[in-house]
């Protein structure tokens, strides 16, 4: 198999599901294809019930499409060898709660078969990778919310997949946590691994991918690189540092000059996001 | 550092022991052990209870012996088929609840190491169940034994006829735990392994663990009457046989098991021996029902969508 072959090939997948009775038939999903290279970030967005979940699920072989096809490294995805390159986490998941965090990853590994000195070394670095090796004995009844996100992706990333699908992989956790997930998102970039994403929080899908799709009423509306989709066509950004305002003065005079129109000049702004991880993690620093 | 994912995606065994630990781990940390205690006090109360008997001196033993047989095989029976349904027919509605399901089958898992692992979980939990119950009940009944017989060398101390001595004597050990006994306790097993793979079946188009379990019970009666219902429906269609009636006979005896074929547990604890041929014949009945559900389970199964 060469570099080239792409992580995710989806070919004009629709997928209808039977509502009451039978009479009518709900398309959940209209003729999506989309293409996500090896080592792309690519998120999917759209509102609830655009068909992001049902995608990813047809994408996993978890539901079969009414029309078109899913391949995961070239392999079609209902076929069940396609699921060793790929590690999955479904939006708000629970995992068995009588297992402790390491039981689970061990679980999930023996699954894809790993075994005897491999699945124990590979279970150490899940857990160290989540940051979970201090409640590694603890059952996963009772972890928080966040700690349940973090043991789900060590659980996905347990056989070392090359390709990552996440499902709201932030709902419901708060901003520390939803930043370790970020960060855990870069690390897996470097390592060259394919993420899918999907999420409603779209500065975080800005944040963290290459590529971006936008889904709605079950067809895909909008597709690209994040730069070409985002960027203002005809604007220039120039932001200074410790500019007087007779300099701001002057440069508005030469924009003036040179035929531009001066659209807007002031402070930039932090996001509320970034000043509430500043000062919570300043916080946890100085107790 | 080796990669993990080049070590190919297992063996069918190896995912379905995984799941199959993982099930048993996870209905003994539901605390289902805890009913051995209320077995065991079965047991104690069963020593205070004697079966009509005909008062001859020579059967005093006898039905207190047939008590303590008659109440463990009747308490395992009611566990183990209470477990077996029950625990069945919880386990998938839970993983599709949690969602833990999608975790499971997002792994390169076919659905029917799936199931069989499921299936397999509860067996181990009613093998090891009926195994520690099977024990208490030996216990109890060679403690009683050896007390007779402790009563037994008294009366022949005192003096008794030699050839009645003998004939007591011999009369316990015929009436005392034998391999019967233990053929009762796995003919206990195959009937309640019956009852899982069923629940297991109903549960796989079944909404809730509800349902599951009242059908499932229903089933497990109508099964005393599967061969009354087989007998009469041939009856009814007379004579000259046509493929239609003769498929239809086969057709109820496939899908519903005969559970009157277990009534050799009540002939044991009457004192009748268990030949190995019977055992074998219900082995092979519910070795058949077994691999008939679980395939017809993965059929449903497979074109679930989850």
């Amino acid at each position: 198999m060469t570099d080239a072959t792409p992580a995710v090939e989806i070919v004009d997948l629709v997928k209808d599901f039977a509502t009451s009775f039978r009479r009518r038939k709900l398309r959940a999903v209209d003729g999506v294809s989309l293409r996500i290279g090896a080592g792309e970030v690519y998120g999917l967005i759209g509102p609830n019930g655009s068909g992001k979940s049902t995608t990813m699920k047809a994408l996993l072989g978890l539901v079969a499409p009414t029309a078109g096809t899913c391949a995961i490294f070239g392999r079609d995805s209902l076929r069940v060898d396609s699921r060793q390159e790929v590690g999955f986490l479904p939006e708000n998941p629970y995992f068995y709660k009588h297992l402790s965090g390491a039981e689970t990853v061990r679980f999930y590994g023996r699954l894809c078969g790993l075994s005897g000195r491999v699945l124990e070394d590979r279970v150490g670095e899940m857990l160290a990778l989540v940051d979970l090796e201090e409640a590694r004995d603890r059952r996963v009844g009772g972890y928080s919310k966040g700690m349940l996100q973090r043991i789900g992706l060590a659980q996905a990333l347990v056989q070392e997949p090359r390709l990552l699908i996440l499902d709201e992989p932030t709902a419901g956790v708060d901003p520390v946590g939803s930043r370790q997930i970020r960060d855990l998102i870069f690390k897996l970039r470097e390592r060259g691994i394919t993420v899918f994403l999907c999420s409603h929080l779209l500065e975080q899908v800005q944040e963290v991918c290459d590529r971006v799709g936008i889904i709605f009423q079950g067809k895909l509306v909008k597709e690209g690189r994040l730069e070409d989709l985002i960027s203002i066509e005809d604007q220039t950004e120039v932001v200074l540092r410790d500019a007087s305002p007779e300099l701001v003065a002057r440069i508005e005079e030469l924009a003036v000059t040179g035929g531009a129109e001066l659209v807007r000049s002031g402070r930039p702004r932090t996001t509320l996001e970034r000043l509430f991880l500043r000062e919570t993690m300043k916080g946890g620093k100085d107790s | 550092m080796r990669r993990p994912g080049k070590q190919g995606i297992g063996s069918h065994g190896g995912r379905v022991l995984a799941i199959t630990m993982n099930t048993f781990t996870q209905l003994v940390r539901m605390k289902v052990f805890y009913f051995l205690v209320v077995f065991a006090l079965i047991m104690l109360g069963s020593n205070f209870f004697d079966l009509p008997q005909h008062g001859l001196p020579e059967t005093f033993g006898f039905s207190v012996l047939r008590a303590v047989m008659s109440w463990s095989l009747g308490a395992m029976t009611l566990f183990s088929m209470v477990l077996a349904i029950v625990a069945t027919a919880l386990l998938l509605p839970r993983d599709v609840e949690d969602r833990t399901l999608y975790t499971i089958l997002a792994k390169p898992v076919p659905r029917i190491d799936y199931l069989a692992g499921k299936l397999f979980g509860v067996l181990l939990l009613l093998a090891v169940s009926l195994a520690v119950m099977d024990l208490v009940m030996l216990g109890v009944l060679q403690l009683r034994m050896s007390l007779f017989m402790g009563q037994v060398e008294a009366m022949e101390a005192a003096g008794q006829a030699a050839e009645k001595v003998a004939r007591m004597r011999a009369e316990l050990l015929a009436n005392g735990p034998d391999w019967s006994l233990q053929g009762a306790v796995v003919a206990v097993f195959l009937r309640a392994a019956i009852m899982a793979v069923l629940a297991l079946f109903i549960s796989t188009f079944s909404t809730s663990t509800l349902f599951t379990s009242i059908v499932s019970f229903l089933v497990y009666f109508l099964g005393y009457f599967q061969a009354d219902m087989r007998e009469a429906f041939l009856r009814t269609t007379g004579e000259g046989l046509g493929v239609l009636e003769r498929g239809g006979a086969l057709l109820l005896t496939l899908v519903l098991p005969d559970f009157q074929m277990f009534n050799v547990i009540d002939a044991v604890i009457e004192g009748a021996a268990m030949p190995l041929a019977v055992l074998g014949k219900l082995a092979v009945v519910a070795g058949f029902h077994l691999l008939f559900y679980l395939l017809a389970s993965w059929y449903v199964f497979a074109g679930k969508e989850v």
